[in-house]
């Protein structure tokens, strides 16, 4: 059987004492296939002999090179990041959306989310093609009644949400970017909707790019107000574009856990290895189900390091980089473009 | 209150204070002549051709300072008391401990209020309002005060290097010292360097220069910044041999070290990070889009040829490589007179 097949019949059937044998083979065939992160893996010098030891590429790196793990030719999807930070936008390539599809599907149901109908606040897959939240969507949709509230300009059909929560009889999820909670937020001020009782709502993404900011306490707290549900009902899904599978968290300061298809390593800044328990660092994600890329994505969200997999996330704000009064180049070259 | 009285003052407290620079009378009250005549330092009227003049400071003035540059917030305050005005401080939410230190230090009638709320009765009351800060910062204030109030804005600035010349072992000690201090957090703190002969020598000897750098203790967002700057530049090193980058070792972010041919400026994380580039032509268009927010540019050699590119370039200061984070007591920060902003003038006609 191919490492591939492997890989999804652990997602199907998790057998959690497999997890370091097939991150270490995936690591070594990535390696072999993988030639960018390879010469970053020998620049690093490193030899590994567990699994949080994989060297995570950084996510930047998705924006410099074309990360792939089989041959370019044979491409057939492409999901972009937003390109929010200035220096363009990271790319993710695959050959084929099964294993993608799976850790969605599979990552919704191990995170106990109910298949309830979902409103989707986002672009469906023909909007935006390059989206992996899109796409997530769209699996998501496949299964399950559904309606999107997205206009092609990207802006809300609030009075089709309104009708179509109000239509419901039994329990709802309504996901999207937490941007578009905000905007229904800002634009229907002093008014509010009830969603059924038992409903859900996932908000993701952040404010990142968006010059705008709202502690998440008080956007749970608004959302709770708006919808009128409760903040132990609003989620948070936690993934990226240059990974495969998600983790998610309730209310507002719930830690964030994966499937167990992807685990998590907290990394100190300062040595790059693993923070001690309840230290802070920044998240390095495992994901087995990432087979077409690199299976180690490091990012610069920051994160408390919890046990059993689970973390605290901090997040990542730029502009909380102390800078006293020295202004960030490219943020000045950004803004010029 | 006599302004000897004030420059005593400032000169006892000042003593606590190393990074501020030599404050002694004789600099003060040099300062003081050489900006504001003699007519301010004896309170009198002076003659001006067919009219005479005297100052007034501007009083009370409020300083809102940043949590981030001590240095530049007692260098305000500093300018304030000299002027003999009343003086207001909004400190930051996080503090502002050399503040308090200095405040605490001074004679009584010298002591500025402190607060880390801005009552609107401030605001409105301030003949004076300094702003340090972002451009959000700045732009809440500008959107704030009244036509009638003297309205200083001091926004965050880039700084760079120009090494345009043979450059030996003391410009790399210069530029050493230049991206050092302050863990580079200041307005003149050089960004990057570019350097016209043997670029990359100059950036293997910077870093082998910085081998014997003291150790810095980051805040966590600083560490993350620096390592993903690190982790960032190894794989595109790894990528492309043109590039390279040199680091501090034994589990450490003391410095780090990028040499980068590519014609653009990479995001740039601070704390002992020097960006080294080869000066070419083609990297004119990008620095020229930074031209609005430039502060110093250090050259070497400082020549009229270098001095013109660094004015070209947006420069508000301009010094040799090394001295960047020295300016004189009485700088033009940011283009405005450090005490002459202070005061108001009154001409009389006879």
């Amino acid at each position: 059987m191919s490492l591939e097949k492997e890989i999804l019949s652990f997602l199907v059937q998790p057998r959690p004492e497999r997890f370091e044998e097939l991150a270490i083979r995936l690591f070594e065939v990535q390696r072999k296939k993988n030639r960018p992160y390879d010469l970053y893996c020998r620049a690093l010098g490193v030899s590994i002999s567990s699994w949080k030891e994989i060297p995570g590429l950084p996510q930047q790196a998705f924006k410099h090179s074309e990360v792939r793990s089989f041959p370019a030719n044979e491409t057939r999807f492409e999901f972009r990041t937003s390109g929010t930070t200035g220096e363009g936008y990271g790319r993710h390539f695959l050959p084929s959306l099964e294993l993608y599809k799976e850790a969605v599907l599979r990552g919704w149901d191990h995170a106990g989310l109910p298949n309830y109908p979902i409103g989707l606040l986002m672009p469906n897959p023909r909007q935006n093609p390059h989206s992996s939240l899109a796409q997530m969507g769209g699996f998501l949709s496949e299964i399950r009644g559904h309606q999107y509230f997205w206009q092609d300009a990207g802006r809300l059909e609030l009075e089709s949400l309104r009708n179509f929560i109000s239509t419901q009889k039994r329990p709802v999820v309504l996901f999207g970017t937490a941007l578009a909670f905000l905007n229904i937020l800002e634009t229907s001020a002093g008014s509010s909707i009830s969603l059924p009782a038992g409903s859900l709502l996932i908000e993701t993404g952040g404010f990142k790019g968006s010059n705008r900011t709202i502690e998440k306490s008080v956007l749970y707290r608004d959302l709770s107000n708006y919808f009128a549900i409760a903040t132990e009902r609003i989620w948070n899904e936690y993934g990226m574009t240059e990974l495969s599978s998600q983790f998610y968290s309730s209310d507002v300061d719930h830690p964030h856990v994966g499937p167990p298809w992807a685990r998590v390593v907290v990394i100190d800044p300062t040595t790059n290895r693993e923070a001690l328990p309840g230290q802070a660092g920044m998240i390095r994600i495992i994901d087995l189900a990432n087979v077409w890329s690199v299976l180690a994505v490091q990012t610069q969200d920051l994160a408390w390091n919890g046990s059993g997999g689970e973390f605290r996330l901090i997040g990542r704000d730029p502009d909380r980089l102390p800078r006293g009064c020295s202004r960030a180049v490219d943020e000045v070259l950004q803004t010029s473009r | 209150m006599k302004l000897q009285e004030r420059v005593q003052a400032l000169v006892e407290s000042a003593r606590t204070f190393p990074w501020l620079g030599e404050i002694t009378p004789h600099v003060l009250n040099d300062w003081v002549t050489r900006e504001l005549g003699v007519e301010f330092v004896t309170s009198s009227w002076a003659q001006h051709g067919d009219r005479f003049r005297q100052l007034i400071p501007y009083s009370p003035i409020l300083h809102i300072v940043s949590g981030e540059t001590p240095h530049a917030a007692l260098q305000s305050l500093m300018r304030g008391i000299l002027v003999g005005a009343e003086n207001w401080i909004k400190l930051p939410s996080t503090d502002l401990v050399e503040i308090r230190s200095f405040v605490e230090s001074l004679p009584k009638e010298f002591q500025p209020r402190l607060s880390q709320q801005l009552s609107s009765d401030w605001l409105e009351r301030a003949a004076a309002v300094v702003v340090f800060g972002s451009d959000r910062t700045i732009h809440e204030f500008a959107s704030r005060v009244r036509p009638w109030q003297r309205f200083i804005p001091h926004g965050h600035k880039i700084s760079f290097a120009m090494v345009l010349g043979e450059w030996t072992k003391a410009e790399i000690s210069g530029a050493i010292r230049d991206g050092s201090a302050f863990n580079q957090l200041g307005c003149l703190s050089p960004q990057f360097f570019l350097v016209r002969e043997r670029a990359n020598q100059f950036a293997e000897q910077l870093a082998a220069q910085l081998e014997s750098s003291a150790p810095i203790q980051l805040p966590l967002e600083a560490a993350v910044a620096v390592r993903a700057f690190r982790e960032n530049w190894r794989f595109r090193t790894a990528n492309n041999p043109a590039a390279k980058l040199w680091e501090s070792r034994h589990n450490s972010l003391d410095w780090t070290v990028l040499f980068d041919p590519a014609e653009t400026i990479p995001d740039h994380p601070l704390n002992r990070t020097f960006v080294v580039k080869p000066f070419t032509a083609s990297l004119e268009p990008c620095i020229d889009l930074l031209r609005k927010h430039i502060s110093t540019i250090g050259i070497h050699p400082l020549v009229p040829e270098a001095i013109d590119l660094a004015i070209r370039f947006g420069a508000q200061r301009i010094c040799s490589v090394g001295r960047m984070q020295e300016p004189a007591l009485d700088w033009h920060h940011d283009g405005f007179p450090s005490l002459g902003s202070l005061v108001r003038v009154i001409d009389l006609e006879k």
